[in-house]
């Protein structure tokens, strides 16, 4: 009939699509035969080696039982099928070939095709230099953290330089100077928060405020100088030059050390995510409360800098989304979008408004709109981890 | 032996089914000299299975698992399209036929019926590939005894004689009855390799679900004992059923077997009435 030629020639073509895309090397490259052999029998499921390399790996399966059996490579998770041989007869060997990213996998052999199987853990190691894994998402996760990697190192370089600058003019006794450089310099450091957060000794050094003090710590780092620069009206003594050129010295040496440490940093997407949500979070608890620049009143540059950096830790990612969760992605971008405008409303010059300055009904507004971001950022990680 | 023999038998049954209920259907409409197209398609299938098959055992170069069950599921659910479209083109067909003397059928029917070589390479060939891997994989088996290949070969020419006697009898039940029954039952059929068709899609990660089971009876029927094999083998029942497949194999089977009897029983007055003892032959 009518309706069998069209049919016949989306057959044929979803067919020959099929044998080109899904054909692969019946040999993996690497040295040798490579293949990765498993034996089932009725109570055993021995595999030849626990590790091997990624990209394409092929298993050989001998049944040696006398039922019929299945193998199953699974994922981490013990649920998603990566590879599967069904009906492999007593006396039988087959192959199975699947290309898959590095990681940790579970091997399963079915005997009687029953149950879950008999598991084990199995690891694959990075491809081989030129083999092509085509996982996609793995490779767009490795691109976001790569991406997002430089925009730390790029941060953590100007913080360096920044608080060279502000330590030399805080312990000059340029008050002026320094001043002018706080709130800009501190932005490198609130874009990056939950990296140098991770370091749980440096941060208290140099971020801790007065009120968060544990008894008898002593009180270094941005908040002290902060309070130097924008003393209360009384009773308060300034700190002495001496004072001064130690602590900025402090301040110098234990960015340094940070610097350091973040270089050995490694993250992965989901991390990215979780800091993008653990940035808000700070917005949430100290900015928009106004407490965290109580003498300086320079909030909305921290702010500021916390949504700068959740927004290149979800640009980054954004490409994981595409498809798979693009509701969410369109949400975000929006949320972002609409808190940026609010925060373009109080700019002035090349910072901002001091945080004094806001009625309450604009606290509120800004209040609002991190919620409404809170709210979708925090799927971000269950959408990237997918 | 029992093992493989059960695997030949239950790939066996799949193609061999909806390839009688075609042959039975031709012969009682009196087309035998149609026979040749259904096994030219039976034939294609055979051969390009095979040939992928040595070429994917043997060759330098291998399928991979999505490959697989993409072209798996993909080829069921197109074969569940063709034979849904038979099923009715059968149903209209033999409306024609039972106002029209015997021998007297129209040209155009014989035309499309074309489109029966189709459905016969698609019934064979959706599950030729998984056997022909199988039956290569057997004869590569070095070391090792021929044991698993004629336990295979046997289970399909099992498979083969039960259709053959099938045939036989689907032959000898009366025309009126036939059509409904062979419509009926290859809807049935059609039904579980859609759900089938599902579940491979769902194994490749194309579709969602494989861990949602509507239920579980692996326990009471083993899917590698004789009548998991049977049940697999002709309505590819499977005794862990994800919930997608029930769904899909019940919005599937209901509906088209709702028209589809309430368009047999318009037909079936005039059927009756000119039910010609000679075409049973």
């Amino acid at each position: 009939m009518k309706i069998t030629a069209p049919l016949c020639a989306t057959a044929a073509v979803a067919l020959v699509a099929l044998t080109l895309t899904g054909c692969t090397e019946n040999t993996p490259e690497s040295s040798g035969d490579g293949s990765v052999q498993i034996t089932s029998t009725a109570d055993a499921c021995d595999v030849s080696t626990a590790t091997a390399p990624g990209g394409t790996v092929k298993f050989q399966i001998k049944n040696a039982g006398t039922q019929v059996t299945e193998f199953y490579l699974l994922a981490e998770d013990g649920l998603r099928i990566v590879g599967e041989v069904e009906n492999i007869g007593p006396g039988l060997s087959r192959d199975l070939i699947v290309i898959a990213p590095e990681g940790k996998y579970i091997t399963a052999c079915k005997p009687g095709m029953i149950g879950e199987g008999i598991r084990a853990d199995f690891a694959l190691t990075a491809a081989p230099a030129g083999q092509a894994v085509s996982a996609d998402r793995a490779k767009l996760g490795e691109t976001a953290v790569t991406l997002y990697t430089a925009y730390v190192k790029d941060q953590i370089e100007q913080l360096v330089t920044g608080t060279g600058d502000f330590a030399d003019a805080f312990a000059a006794g340029d008050t002026a100077k320094a001043k002018e450089l706080y709130a800009a310099v501190r932005m490198h450091w609130e874009r990056i928060e939950p990296v140098a957060e991770s370091f749980g000794d440096l941060d208290p050094i140099l971020d801790a405020r007065e009120a968060d003090l544990e008894p008898g710590q002593k009180w270094t780092g941005w908040h002290r100088a902060e309070k130097d620069l924008w003393p209360p009206a009384t009773g308060y003594t300034a700190m002495t030059k001496a004072e001064r050129g130690k602590l900025a010295e402090k301040m110098v040496a234990d960015t340094n050390e940070l610097a350091k440490r973040v270089q050995d940093l490694e993250y992965n997407p989901a991390t990215l995510a979780n800091g993008a949500k653990e940035l808000l979070d700070e917005v949430a608890t100290g900015k928009v409360t106004g407490e965290e620049e109580i003498w300086s009143h320079t909030d909305l540059w921290d702010f500021q800098a916390n949504v700068d950096g959740a927004r290149i830790a979800y640009e980054d990612l954004k490409p994981l989304l595409a498809g798979s969760a693009a509701a969410l992605d369109e949400q975000l971008q929006n949320r972002f979008t609409d808190l940026q405008k609010l925060l373009d409303q109080h700019k002035r010059g090349a910072g901002f408004i001091y945080y004094d300055e806001l009625t309450e009904a604009q606290k509120t507004e800004l209040s609002s709109a991190v919620d409404a971001l809170a709210e979708p950022l925090s799927k971000l990680t269950a959408a990237v981890a997918k | 032996m029992t093992a493989n023999f059960l695997i030949g038998l239950r790939e066996g049954l799949e193609a061999v089914l909806v390839v009688v209920l075609l042959l039975a259907y031709l012969k009682k409409s009196g087309r035998t000299h149609l026979y040749p197209r259904i096994f030219a398609g039976v034939g294609v299938a055979v051969a390009i299975s095979l040939a992928f098959g040595a070429i994917l055992t043997f060759g330098p170069r291998g399928l991979t698992f999505e490959a697989q069950e993409a072209i798996g599921g993909g080829l069921s659910i197109l074969a569940v399209g063709f034979v849904t479209w038979m099923v009715f083109w059968m149903a209209t067909a033999s409306r024609t036929m039972a106002s029209d003397l015997r021998g007297k059928v129209d040209t155009a029917a014989d035309g499309s019926s074309w489109a029966l070589v189709l459905v016969a390479a698609l019934a064979v060939g959706r599950e030729g590939l998984e056997t022909a891997l199988f039956l290569w994989a057997a004869t590569r088996a070095t070391g090792e005894t021929w044991e698993p290949l004629l336990g295979a070969g046997l289970g399909i020419l099992v498979a083969v004689g039960l259709g053959v006697l099938l045939h036989r009898g689907a032959v000898r039940i009366n025309l009126s009855k036939f059509f409904t029954w062979t419509g009926a039952a290859l809807i049935v059929v059609a039904g579980g390799v859609l759900a089938y068709g599902v579940h491979d899609l769902q194994e490749a990660g194309m579709v969602p679900g494989l861990h949602n089971l509507a239920f579980d009876v692996s326990h009471i029927i083993s899917p590698s004992g004789f009548l998991g094999t049977l049940l697999k083998g002709v309505f590819n029942f499977s005794p862990a059923t994800t919930w997608l497949e029930a769904i899909v194999w019940v919005l599937y089977v209901v509906p088209v077997m709702f028209i589809y009897l309430r368009r047999v029983n318009a037909v079936k007055p005039p059927q009756a009435a000119v039910q010609p003892a000679e075409a049973t032959a």
